[in-house]
């Protein structure tokens, strides 16, 4: 994972209308570590410099939505690629560290491990041994993915989806580290649990971790 | 002076809604607001009431005023009120004193109606709203939607006295839509057949998102594709991986990964909203100036 800059060659973006309220930026159509930043940085940029017409900026994996006043009569696509400009030099907004202890009983973990032909405590040790970025916040309240892990820690999602899961839900699928932050159904891996708590509707803000927040996943004890 | 409604019969998914909780889809919780916003200002504006109401749906909703005095503005679709027994227009507002019963029964049209007081609802603010989010289950009463015996209760409104509203506007014809965001990895004779053909509202309907029947079979060939989960808007029309086209509406998702061929306009969701099941409808291309030029046009 490096996180120094955005580099000089993040993808090239396409902006698209989202119905006649909003833009979305999107820097490719499939989960790629550049296009990821690339996400987080233009989102960061948008927020410490807002453009004119713009009521929310929402970075998700490969995209940023831009919400609009449908009413103003703005030219947020003419500025926006103007802040494109920019954005090829623009630093990651300084990360937070955080370290999330996991209990690893979930149900998928032996068939994970498996399935990566490793033993249950290599499979755990690889997982936690690099730490993450916060990808993004979406799905649900509070849920994230973090990632992306190594190409040899990647597996596809479950045939079958689970009705529901709790809170504090560790999930595990392509490549990537899910948490739940509230009951919801999931196609993904169960790895475990833990008792961080990222979604708490009375505080300000709701949720603690930030797309582009490392996360380092430890053994709870 | 303050006034206590009681919910003496509730049908079922009936939640208290504001404007809505904008501004949050980073904490991955998405606006909810009314499902016909025009209706929910009319009833606003019959009641001069300042912010929140109770959104009801196809089976009405039955309340008693506890106490206080309380005008209470009527809109959305068409259903059938009634004052202590006696009937009174719809849309329309009704004076209720200490003790009256005001009962609202299904009517000729519509999915959703709005009861708005010239009271504030004394609701906490759950990031800054109280609306009702179904799916987070977060905001008006504990998340959750209205059941008899709930109380709610009002304090006097800063808001100003009750004034004339807008018919609303007997909008008919296609539904306008943009192209969507996935709209390309539709073939082109798959996005002209969805451009022609009409589809059916389903039972399968809620905040969330309406299924539609497409009898036409025209997503009957879509094959399932895996696509990097991406933001939703209210509007969108996603197929799922079976062919059914769902519209996602007001308690959406914030993201998802199914293809999503286009977005209702933002001037025609309400229209669609209120949709019984069983209504067909059809779907027609406009640019976005068009979609905002028709929405200005709405303005009153």
């Amino acid at each position: 994972m490096t996180d120094a800059s955005v580099t000089d060659t993040y993808p090239a973006p396409t902006i698209v209308p989202l119905g006649d309220s909003a833009l979305l930026v999107r820097f490719g159509t499939r989960l790629t570590d550049p296009a990821n930043r690339a996400a987080i940085a233009l989102a960061d940029l948008l927020e410490s410099e807002p453009l004119a017409g713009v009521i929310e900026v929402v970075p998700s994996l490969v995209s940023v939505l831009l919400r609009c006043d449908p009413l103003a009569a703005t030219d947020i696509a003419g500025e926006l690629r103007l802040r494109l400009l920019s954005l090829g030099t623009a630093a990651l907004p300084p990360a937070r560290d955080w370290t999330i202890p996991v209990h690893f009983d979930g149900p998928d973990l032996d068939t994970v491990a498996q399935t990566l032909g490793m033993s249950r405590a290599d499979f755990i040790s690889q997982h936690n041994a690099q730490a993450l970025r916060v990808l993004a916040t979406g799905f649900a309240p509070g849920f994230v993915y973090c990632g992306l892990h190594a190409d040899d820690l990647i597996v596809p999602r479950r045939a079958d989806v689970r009705a529901a899961v709790p809170p504090g839900t560790v999930l595990f699928a392509a490549g990537q580290t899910a948490m739940t932050a509230t009951e919801l159904p999931t196609g993904w891996h169960i790895l475990g649990h833990t008792d961080f708590a990222n979604f708490d509707p009375g505080t300000t803000p709701a949720t603690q971790l930030k797309a582009g927040d490392h996360v380092r996943f430890t053994v709870a004890t | 002076m303050s006034a206590i409604v009681a919910i003496t019969r509730a049908g079922p998914l009936a939640t208290i809604q504001d404007a809505g909780r904008y501004g949050r889809l980073r904490d991955g919780i998405s606006a909810s607001g009314p499902m016909d916003g025009g209706a929910y200002r009319m009833a606003g504006a019959l009641a001069g009431a300042d912010h929140g109401g109770i959104e009801f749906t196809m089976a009405g909703i039955e309340l008693k005023l506890q106490s206080g005095q309380c005008r209470i503005g009527l809109a959305g679709g068409s259903f059938v009120a009634r004052h202590n027994g006696n009937i009174v227009d719809w849309p329309g507002s009704v004076l209720l004193e200490e003790g009256d019963d005001l009962a609202v029964t299904p009517g000729a049209a519509g999915n959703y109606g709005y009861l708005r007081f010239d009271h504030a609802l004394a609701l906490p603010e759950i990031m800054g709203s109280i609306a009702t989010s179904s799916r987070a289950r977060l905001g008006g009463l504990e998340g959750r939607q209205l059941r008899v015996g709930d109380v709610l209760e009002m304090v006097p409104s800063t808001a100003g006295a009750s004034m004339p509203a807008l018919p609303p506007q007997a909008e008919q014809g296609p539904l306008r839509f943009i192209w969507g965001l996935h709209a390309d990895l539709f073939e082109p004779a798959t996005r002209e057949r969805f451009a022609n053909a009409s589809f059916a509202v389903s039972r399968q309907l809620d905040r969330m998102g309406v299924r539609l029947e497409d009898g036409e079979g025209v997503f009957a060939d879509a094959t399932i594709l895996s696509l990097v989960s991406d933001a939703i808007v209210a509007g969108d029309i996603q197929i799922l991986g079976d062919g059914t086209p769902i519209v996602l509406m007001r308690d959406h998702q914030p993201t998802g990964g199914y293809p999503r061929i286009g977005t209702i306009i933002t001037a025609d969701l309400d229209r669609f909203a209120q949709l019984r099941p069983g209504s067909l409808v059809t779907f027609s291309p406009v640019s976005v100036a068009h979609a905002r030029q028709i929405l200005r046009s709405q303005q009153p």
